[in-house]
């Protein structure tokens, strides 16, 4: 089995350079092989769930020198996050199909789009620091690349700053790695588990991940990053770049390292902070890919929320919602993708009354939407449910206020998102919108049905996470 | 079996109403007809599951979070109301929204509102109720919408409003989870201090905000002109106030342990609603907009009632709730057959149809006496009992009474004037004479009248047959020896007497002073003082949505403005920042003294460290 988990990495790494080779052929058999690969390493994830469930974990080790082991576990939490992860990648990369293939440059986008992938999967296996940092970095490259896949100048700035910011923050992180290391001796974490982490080191690593995933004050380069292709936006606030962050945040402080008690003061008010912030700056935002980016921001506040709180019910919520999170944010983004290449334009102002023209993107918008809000009887009901309620146990009520106040703020910038782009009178240069292709079609409605399934069957995610749980020790 | 049966229940309606959205039907009553024989089956279902005892508990999200139903004298109560108000309404709009544009979307989010509303009302897990209860913004939203052009405005302000109450639901139920360490309803009993108290007044604003009273109203009245008629009979005036008074009651009588503090908190939520609403009512002047301003007012009777303590006032609120759900919907019924026929329910244009709409306006004089107080209507009998649980509190609290007595008189006063306007004022003679309703309309309007007399002359039979059962676990101690509720002249009784005299008489002098029936209310309107009030109220000063709108736009900018900052930090001042350090490269000057300097300065700065870091 232990091979299993290299090949769910290195089958989309490694493959990927072979998809532009392809491409010089036939872009029909690169398309496909794309697939494959992604394909491939979601079902090399899903053959680990066997052992995960019978409460064994799968490891590959080989040694090397100076602690720079390659470790990779396919425990609980990180066959979750993989089998999101790549879920969303499969629908995002059959929806590109549709979306790029007038562009140019498409044997780098597929490269690009199936090594980010890759990265990620190697992330989530991995348990050493070293190797963290070098898939991470990984990711970074192709989303610069991605974010600036249409070359304007405006766009490639655009592309840098996402790019300058997060490094600066992986960078900072790396130095956290090394102050770990100096403490422990070891980058490993299985080796660390449960030993305390410097604050000084916390607070570096704190860096990294909050570029990352794009929480206040490190968060504005993500709003930007909107200028790339809908289905790269998708992926990056989905299944991959965004993600990486939250799941970082699991792996590190909530599955091995203690840290001290005054981080669990100063994090819930800076995500709170991060969640009212880009809760306000959506509601006053035009541009339908930017108000979805700022609402990822302050979602992944409650994600973040759920995770500091160190509590059973509040990283189980946290966990919940990464997964509810990624179903629906790239059921919106591949909507709006859709709006947004039949209507030619971002600004929210100039569109209106589309539900007439485009009925299945308004529906799947809209399950998608429900369950961002987190309304019942969609998958986000639950998990914001747990997060407020892990809060409130966790001895902070007011940050469960403020949460709720967060919730509220959702609620009312997906509405008016949602009333002004598919609502109201249609404005006459509309008359003549179309309905999106067939398979880009299909991509929207299979996430918003799943969207709506995953409330329903919610017992089989959560049986899942409570696996994770045990695995990470949490509430021991 | 009968655990199937109570599946059925909520399951029928949700895959039969999921399935009438999915699927395309040309025929044009067909999807009337089959949400209607849905809808009778489960009465039949409802019906034959009364005075059974049944729960279900399966496991599902942890936590606590396991799907329990619990089928007892509360909920069976509930239940089948809801099945009986979503069938009379099924059979209404079968006619009535046939020809409407959008209609095909209605029947199938009736009957999925109705499988939310049982599964709300069976659940016995508090996030079992709240994944109903909130589920049914989705349902209101949409029946909203399929209104009128502008609709949907109407529903995102519903959306919104009760959105927000749910999410302080949403966090009330997350604190008795922690205090209580359970999400059984059956199992929690808390008091109310210090977190727990927080916990309450979020429940308490869930429930008022679902039932409608004061301050989460405002769309109501809205939602009366834009929705579909049978909507307003089916949620705000039935389904929701059923749910909402549930919930209260389960809240201040199972949940939650009050003082007196909490009590006069419910109480004045109560009768604030009971006073605002109905002076608002006074003076509509449409027929629908009218009914909805009293469907607010009547919730603070019920919960008044509830909020008094007092067994007999508990019980005259619950009662209330049923009275009220069978009154108010058999109005909006009326009304909805008037617009039928009329085409409008400005009662500037209507007047005179006594004549052509007979029977409805019998069964509009039923539902008004009913609801004005009248005796021996349902609506008399179950604001008696309030009163009464109302004086009982004792001299201190004489003003919810009094309270509760002036909303009676207005309540009466714009009934008058209502029935006056639309069915016997003079009649334009250019208006073309219209024709009664179709029978499908008339049914549900009959038997809902006809119900309001039975619940008045024999309510000792809803009394002990209905609300005994219900609160039998609550209160067991109290309602053990029956509940009691005699006709007799006592004092109420000629308050009562009063109360529609003094409303007679002011409906006399408003008449005579403008020679209108629509013109009753005038003299009040013109009042020095409520004049003015009235005209703000007009500008919606009063509506906290339009206000929060306002206030909001003004937080909302400022976090925006805090985003914008934060990025030109990345935009601006790093790039400015680098660019001044890359000055620094004139330092390259290549003279070598400089570089010398450079050199041994360093040098000088290693060995101070050096010398300082020597242990000594």
């Amino acid at each position: 089995m232990e091979n299993v988990i290299l090949l769910a990495i290195l089958l989309p790494i490694i493959g990927a350079f072979i998809l532009p080779v392809i491409g010089r052929f036939s872009a029909k058999i690169r398309n496909i092989t794309a697939l494959l690969l992604v394909t491939t390493s979601f079902g090399a994830s899903l053959s680990l769930l066997g052992p995960v469930l019978s409460g064994k974990t799968t490891t590959f080790l080989l040694s090397m020198p100076l602690g720079f082991d390659l470790i990779l576990t396919a425990d609980a939490l990180g066959i979750l996050m993989a089998l999101a992860s790549s879920f969303v990648g499969i629908i995002i990369v059959m929806y590109s199909f549709g979306y790029i293939h007038h562009d140019a440059n498409q044997n780098e986008y597929y490269l690009m789009v199936v090594l980010f992938l890759g990265s990620m999967i190697g992330l989530v296996y991995s348990q050493n620091l070293i190797f963290i940092y070098l898939f991470w970095e990984i990711a970074a490259i192709c989303c610069w690349r991605l974010i600036g896949f249409y070359r304007e100048r405006e766009i490639v700035l655009k592309a840098d700053k996402a790019f300058l910011i997060t490094v600066f923050g992986a960078v900072a992180m790396l130095l956290g790695f090394v102050i770990l290391y100096s403490q422990h001796n070891t980058f490993n974490l299985l080796e660390m588990q449960g030993k305390e982490a410097s604050s000084l080191a916390v607070l570096l690593i704190m860096f990294g991940i909050f570029s990352k995933s794009a929480t206040l004050p490190f968060h504005t380069w993500l709003p930007d990053a909107g200028v790339a292709p809908s289905p790269v936006t998708g992926l990056l606030h989905a299944a991959v770049l965004v993600k990486i962050g939250v799941f970082a945040f699991a792996r590190i402080f909530v599955g091995t390292l203690q840290f001290d008690p005054v981080w669990m003061q100063i994090l819930p008010i800076v995500i709170a902070a991060s969640a009212l912030v880009a809760g306000g700056a959506a509601l006053v935002d035009t541009n339908i890919k930017r108000i979805i980016a700022y609402s990822t921001i302050s979602q992944l506040a409650f994600i973040f929320l759920g995770l500091v709180m160190k509590n059973p019910i509040a990283i189980a919520g946290g966990l919940l919602f990464i997964i509810m999170h990624g179903l629906a944010k790239g059921g919106l983004f591949l909507c709006a993708g859709i709006v947004e290449h039949n209507a030619h334009t971002k600004d929210i102002r100039q569109m209106g009354g589309l539900i007439t023209k485009m009925p299945i993107t308004t529906v799947s918008f809209a399950l998608c939407a429900l369950s961002i809000m987190g309304i019942p009887p969609f998958g986000g009901f639950f998990a914001k449910y747990m997060i407020i309620t892990g809060a409130v146990e966790g001895g902070n009520p007011w940050i469960a206020g403020v949460f709720i106040l967060g919730g509220f703020i959702t609620v009312l910038y997906v509405l008016r998102l949602f009333a002004l782009v598919f609502l109201g009178e249609m404005r006459t240069d509309l008359v003549n919108v179309k309905e999106g292709s067939n398979t880009m079609l299909a991509a929207v409605v299979i996430l918003g049905v799943l969207s709506l399934l995953a409330g329903f069957l919610v017992h089989f995610p959560n049986e899942f996470i409570q696996i994770a749980l045990e695995q990470m020790k949490v509430g021991i | 079996m009968n655990e199937t049966n109570l599946w059925l229940l909520f399951v029928i309606p949700a895959i039969v109403g999921a399935l009438l959205l999915v699927i395309p039907m040309t025929a044009r009553y067909l999807r009337g007809v089959i949400s209607t024989v849905t809808a009778a089956l489960l009465v039949y279902l409802a019906i034959n599951l009364w005075g059974q005892q049944i729960e279900i508990n399966l496991p599902w999200a942890g936590f606590g979070i396991d799907f329990q139903l619990r089928y007892y004298g509360f909920s069976q109560f509930i239940v089948t109301a809801i099945t009986m108000f979503a069938f009379l309404i099924t059979l209404y709009s079968t006619k009535f929204m046939v020809d409407k544009p959008k209609s095909n979307q209605f029947y199938g989010f009736l009957l999925l509102t109705e499988a939310m509303a049982i599964g709300a009302a069976l659940a016995n897990n508090l996030i079992v109720m709240l994944f109903f209860w909130e589920g049914l913004l989705i349902t209101t939203f949409a029946l909203i919408s399929l209104g009128s052009e502008k609709a949907f405005q109407t529903g995102l302000k519903s959306f919104i409003i009760i959105g927000l109450s749910d999410l302080c639901l949403t966090m009330g139920i997350g604190i008795i989870w922690v205090q209580a360490k359970t999400l059984v309803m059956s199992e929690i009993n808390l008091d109310t201090a210090g977190l727990n108290g927080v916990a309450f007044v979020l429940m308490m604003i869930g429930a008022i905000g679902k039932a409608g009273a004061m301050p989460f109203h405002t769309w109501i009245p809205d939602a009366a002109e834009d929705a579909p008629l049978p909507f307003m009979a089916y949620l705000p005036a039935a389904l929701e106030k059923l749910l909402g008074v549930y919930l209260v009651a389960r809240i201040a009588l199972d949940f939650f342990t009050l003082t007196d503090g909490m009590r006069i908190l419910v109480m004045s939520i109560g009768a604030i609603t009971i006073i605002f609403a109905v002076m608002m009512a006074l003076v509509q002047k449409d027929f629908k907009r009218l009914l909805s301003y009293h469907a607010i007012s009547q919730v603070g009777y019920m919960i008044l009632g509830i909020g008094t303590g007092v067994p007999i006032g508990i019980v005259g609120g619950l009662f209330h709730m049923i009275n009220h759900a069978m009154y108010k919907c058999c109005l909006f019924l009326t009304s909805g057959s008037v617009e039928s026929q009329n085409g409008t329910t400005d009662l500037n244009q209507l007047g005179g149809l006594w004549r052509q709409q007979p029977l409805t306006m019998i069964c509009f004089v039923v539902a008004a006496a009913s609801i004005s107080g009248v005796p021996p209507f349902n609506g008399f009998v179950s604001k008696e009992m309030i009163f009464e649980g109302a004086l009982e509190m004792g001299s201190a609290y004489r003003i919810f009474y009094v309270a509760a007595v002036l909303g009676a008189l207005f309540t009466a006063a714009s009934f008058l004037k209502l029935g006056h306007a639309a069915f016997f004022d003079k009649v334009d003679p250019k208006k073309p004479r219209v024709k009664d309703a179709h029978w499908t309309m008339q049914l549900p309007m009959i038997v809902l009248a006809l119900t309001c007399i039975v619940f008045g002359v024999w309510h000792k039979l809803p009394l002990n047959g209905i609300l005994k059962p219900a609160l039998m676990e609550s209160m067991d101690k109290v309602i053990d020896k029956g509940i009691h509720f005699e006709f007799g002249f006592g004092p109420l009784f000629w308050t009562t007497v009063l109360i529609l005299t003094f409303a007679i008489l002011n409906h006399w002098i408003g008449y005579k002073l403008t020679g209108k029936g629509l013109g009753a209310s005038h003299h009040i309107y013109e009042l020095p003082g409520l004049h003015q009030i009235y005209d703000l109220a007009e500008k919606q000063t009063f509506d906290p949505y339009v206000q929060g709108k306002r206030g909001g736009r003004y937080v909302v900018k400022g976090l925006f403005y805090i985003d914008r900052g934060v990025d030109w930090f990345y935009q601006k001042l790093v790039p400015a920042t680098a660019n001044k350090i890359a000055q620094l490269r004139q330092i390259h000057n290549g003279l070598y003294a400089n570089y010398l300097s450079w050199s041994v300065g360093g040098l000088l700065l290693i060995i101070l460290y050096f010398l300082l870091s020597v242990p000594k």
